[in-house]
């Protein structure tokens, strides 16, 4: 067992699939020899050869769509796309073919592709690098759509997108990649997908969150407990497919909930959630159900990127909303 | 039967070679001492800049920054063969090109310090700031070429993007349409061999990034981007066959980019700092100053008082650029829309300042 | 921190001259960028930076000349330091995060089954003081609903005549200040046939004409004194309480009133009455006694300022002329208004009630 930050999490995850699946093959922009920008693949290409982890020439729409070949044709791509800013070019081809391929062939073709690429605001960076926009891909008809929180889940997670037989996108929280130390366990165990992850216990607010804001969702909730609210924290990990069940549960219990992310509000991932509450668990409602999420804005550079993101104080302020709807 | 179809050549122009001596017969405002010095000075301040920028941000007082360390005969050549009335569609590492246009060093520091006033340039009103997505500069340049020929301006878009740009769709499909329509684009190539890690030959199998213009029909032609001389030239006679209606040009400047990627790179992990070491012998201010020195009577005195006002000047500019408040916090609504719809003004509202 | 002196620039020199810096203390440098420019003999050439790292001191200006080996600058060593990310800051930790356990803490069941109800339904419970876990829900998978609600629970939702009184109570409630007066007849003098409600109603309006302030409608800020005494008298019936009345009653003769007290009885038993008898009375009595009970502090309803209410008619012992006796007793209390009647008035008026009541006919 090591300690590991979530980016080396994921280097682990990734040295570990090269291993274990000849299939498996790494490319994207400076993933070789420079390891990644953050890297990521720091050390793979020196142990796994340049055939199995690759450089490629500045095209996103490319790396989408080679993926997709490639995965159609036997192997398993694990394939990069540098910040979530650059990969709508790979729209196209995530939305018209690597969703649908296996339906459109019956099953015959499928695309047991994964695109890796960090997401989320919060690091003081420039323009276009600090996008949260996955409720755009969460809303693809099959495509899965993951986030891990932590180092650990960071590893099990993504052997578990790179193990499973349809594509996934796995967005890594950027603004912790570094931020979280964990004991990792580099077994090779993957943890489930379409699972969300209860984090804390509690009875009197559901708090439904992923990625980055886990860390600030789980500091309200200290705060909270020091006012007698105890609230209970899920993680959802997978966005699509949502784990409604855990979700209604742990509503059906607390009979509040708020819902946290920092992407901006309207069509947010946290709407749906909210519909899914409104009409699968309305009878437990005690309050009406919370978004604490992005201002409808263009994310700001760097000197207001503080007065966006938001933080443990806008979520107590929710909550205690909800406690006192009476 | 095979029946030979088309074949093309890719010239290069260059004018001066790295110890600032002149190949040959030098274009004419070659001759006009005032226009070079223009020249040299514009590169000397543009490094000044970049000098200070990337001090400020090692002191943690700017965000990541682009140097263009090297590349300054590229942006300063184009901008300076451009008229007014054209428009400029730089990539995020232009600084040389934005600073001739008129960008001030202000506005600039403010943009790499995270403050979208800094795209708000006083001067040149109609050029595009700062691009981040590789290539996307390429069909806005088309676009803003269709509505100058529309127009019937007499006028032309320039877009600089780096040698890995020329890989993205956007860069084939922009340089396609110019081609097909005879748009007044000039596309300007800063090939300074590095996209981040990946150098030029595993960037691309074509012998010259210029050649990708005979794929869209078009002509492409190679400078040596440390000679500002032979960019200006390359790019002024461009810039004249776009203005007369024969549509547009793609200019492959070859280069060297001497920094980092970015101020949070550390080029040492791909690459050789010998192979560095030999690339500071082709840059393009000491080849200039060279030939200044030997051919247009720059004295050590003219020296010392241009690196001393490009210093103040970019002393000065940071002060003002530190200097400046941030705007309040509901200016992040307040240029969403013309009109700030319904609900968002509530949003507006919670995040106000006052 | 390393110094870097003037290098050895060939062809025998040995010092040279500044001629400008490129660089400032501050400034970082990388390996082979220009430096300073300074003047051999021969011609003004560069001095590149021997390694990367930040200016921390030059020596020497423009015009000043250095020997060569002397020091030139202070160069603190270190190029770029690999920060891991391209661009902006991905911050180390630097105080104890968590983002949770690894493993998914077990799931504990829910107490109980929780309470089904949607947020409207919980909304009327509260208004209506239902608890809503003794409640049986018959809606979708046992869900309560707002019918569940309004009839369950210990009571009942008010309606007609009950919720008229609630809601007449609250509102007295709410206005008046009220005071209260008791005192107690000796009725033994009274003849065999004397109807108490009819004695009480003739001794009310004596009382008025003596004292007439308690025979007055207040309305919070103006208080008009009546000199017609529209008498309001509760009436008990199986429907709830009622209180007609009886219109110009210091006028009618006694049968008049006995008729009249009659038929208005009569109606709000069968429930004829119409908003005109219940509406206009003046003051109020409440003759409870019938039912029974000694005193009470009674509710005056606005806009009048005064009830009287007569108790259980009964023997008591009260010295008479020194002594003990038995006599016959008619307990009184007069609650008022205090915010239009003084305490003087309403003891002047029951003292004339008393009096008037006294008297054997």
């Amino acid at each position: 067992m090591a300690e590991l930050t979530l980016v080396e999490a994921v280097r682990a995850a990734l040295g570990r699939a090269l291993e274990e699946d000849p299939k498996v093959i790494l490319f994207g922009e400076d993933v070789g020899i420079d390891g990644g920008v953050f890297r990521a693949t720091d050390g793979l290409v020196q142990r796994y050869g340049f055939d199995r982890v690759r450089d490629t020439p500045l095209s996103e729409a490319l790396i989408a769509g080679m993926a997709v070949g490639a995965a159609a044709h036997g192997m398993r791509p694990v394939a990069e796309v540098q910040f979530m800013g650059f990969i709508y070019p790979a729209i196209d081809q995530l939305v018209n073919h690597a969703s649908r391929l296996r339906t459109r062939t019956r099953g015959r073709l499928t695309c047991p592709m994964v695109l890796r690429a960090p997401y989320g605001g919060g690091i003081h960076a420039p323009e276009h690098h600090s996008e949260s926009t996955e409720s755009m891909l969460a809303h693809i008809p099959g495509l899965r759509v993951v986030v891990p929180s932590s180092p650990a889940r960071a590893y099990g997670l993504l052997l578990a997108a790179i193990r499973d037989p349809d594509p996934v996108v796995f967005l890594e929280p950027k603004r912790i990649y570094r931020a979280l130390r964990e004991d990792v366990n580099d077994d090779g165990t993957a943890l489930p997908l379409d699972q969300a992850f209860l984090l804390r216990e509690g009875s009197d607010v559901t708090l439904v969150t992923w990625g980055a804001m886990v860390v600030e969702t789980l500091e309200a909730a200290s705060a909270l407990a020091g006012r007698g609210i105890q609230a209970e924290v899920i993680d959802l990990a997978t966005l699509k497919p949502l784990d409604t069940a855990t979700i209604l549960a742990s509503v059906a219990k607390t009979g509040r909930c708020v819902i946290v992310h920092e992407a901006a509000m309207t069509a947010g991932l946290g709407a749906e959630v909210a519909a899914q509450i409104a009409e699968r668990g309305l009878t437990s409602l005690l309050a009406p159900v919370r978004r604490v999420a992005g201002y409808d804005t263009v994310m700001p550079l760097p000197r207001l990127e503080g007065r966006y993101m938001p933080g443990a104080g806008r979520i107590v302020l929710a909550v205690e909303d909800a406690m006192a709807f009476a | 039967m095979r029946k030979h179809m088309a074949s093309f050549e890719i010239d290069c122009t260059a004018y001066l070679n790295a110890d600032g001596a002149p190949l040959g017969d030098l274009p004419d405002f070659a001759g006009d001492t005032e226009t070079v010095v223009a020249l040299y000075r514009a590169m000397v301040r543009t490094r000044a800049f970049d000098t200070k920028a990337i001090a400020l941000q090692r002191t943690g007082r700017l965000g990541t920054y682009a140097s263009c360390l090297g590349q300054e005969a590229i942006g300063v050549g184009a901008a300076s063969a451009m008229e007014p009335g054209d428009v400029l569609l730089p990539s995020f590492r232009e600084h040389a090109a934005q600073l001739r246009r008129g960008v001030t060093p202000v506005e600039s520091l403010l943009y790499w310090g995270g403050d979208e006033r800094g795209s708000d340039f006083a001067g040149p009103r109609n050029d595009f700031p700062v691009c981040i997505p590789v290539a996307s500069q390429f069909p806005h340049a088309a676009g803003v070429a269709l509505a100058m020929s529309l127009n019937r301006e007499k006028a032309v878009a320039v877009a600089i993007g780096g040698d890995g740009s020329t890989s993205k769709g956007e860069f084939y499909e922009a340089l396609n349409l110019v081609g097909l329509w005879t748009l007044p684009a000039v596309f300007v190539i800063n090939n300074n061999q590095w996209a981040i890690s990946v150098r030029r030959r595993e960037q691309s199998a074509a012998k010259t990034l210029a050649q990708k213009a005979i794929a869209a029909g078009m002509p492409g032609e190679q400078a040596d981007g440390n000679d500002v001389i032979a960019v200006r030239d390359a790019v002024s006679r461009a810039l004249a066959r776009a203005r007369e209606g024969a549509g547009g040009t793609l200019i492959e400047c070859l280069s060297y980019r001497l920094g980092d990627h970015t101020t949070a790179d550390d080029a040492r992990r791909y690459r050789e700092d010998e192979e560095v070491k030999a690339h500071w012998k082709e840059e393009p201010i000491a080849r200039l100053r060279a030939w200044l020195v030997a051919e247009h009577g720059w004295s050590k005195t003219d020296e010392e008082s241009l690196l001393r006002g490009a210093a103040d000047e970019m002393d000065a500019a940071a002060e003002a650029y530190l200097a400046t408040e941030p705007e309040q916090a509901a200016s992040m609504f307040d240029h969403l829309y013309e009109t700030l719809p319904g609900d968002l003004t509530t949003q507006r509202a919670e995040v106000s300042d006052g | 921190m390393t110094t870097f002196a003037l290098p050895d620039l060939g062809e025998g020199l040995t010092e040279a001259e500044i001629v400008a810096w490129h660089v400032s203390p501050g400034d970082h440098v990388i390996a082979d960028q220009p430096l300073v420019s300074i003047e051999t003999d021969k011609a003004v050439v560069e001095v590149p930076s021997p390694w990367s790292g930040t200016v921390e001191k030059t020596y020497g200006g423009p015009g000043d000349v250095l020997k060569i080996g002397a020091a030139l600058a202070e160069i603190g060593t270190g190029g770029a330091e690999d920060k891991g990310a391209i661009v902006g800051e991905v911050a180390e930790p630097d105080r104890e995060i968590t983002a949770g356990p690894a493993d998914a803490v077990e799931r504990t069941p829910s107490r109980g089954a929780g309470v089904s109800a949607a947020p409207a339904v919980r909304q009327l419970a509260r208004r209506l003081g239902v608890d809503l876990s003794a409640v049986t829900g018959t809606g979708p998978g046992g869900a309560i609903l707002s019918a569940d609600v309004e009839a369950a629970g210990e009571g009942e939702a008010l309606r007609g005549v009950r919720r008229a009184m609630a809601k007449a109570m609250t509102a007295s409630g709410a206005a008046v200040v009220p005071a209260t007066l008791t005192d107690r007849v000796d009725i033994s003098g009274w003849g065999k046939d004397a109807d108490p409600t009819l004695r009480l109603i003739r001794a009310i309006c004596r009382a008025s004409a003596a004292e007439p302030s308690l025979n007055a409608r207040f309305d919070g800020t103006r208080r008009t004194v009546r000199e017609r005494v529209d008498l309001s008298v509760a009436v008990d019936t199986p429907d709830g309480l009622f209180a007609p009345v009886l219109k110009s009653v210091d006028t009618l003769s006694p049968g008049g009133l006995a008729a009249r007290l009659e038929a208005l009885k009569v109606a709000a038993r069968d429930r004829s009455l119409t908003p005109a008898d219940l509406s206009g009375g003046t003051i109020t009595l409440s003759n409870f006694g019938i039912l029974g009970g000694e005193y009470a502090v009674l509710v005056v309803t606005p806009p009048q300022v005064a009830i009287l209410g007569a108790g259980r008619i009964h023997d008591a012992v009260l010295a008479v002329g020194g002594v003990p006796a038995v006599r016959r007793i008619l307990p009184l209390s007069l609650t008022f208004d205090h915010r239009a009647v003084t305490g003087g008035e309403a003891a002047r008026f029951m003292a004339a009630v008393c009096s008037d009541l006294e008297a054997p006919e």
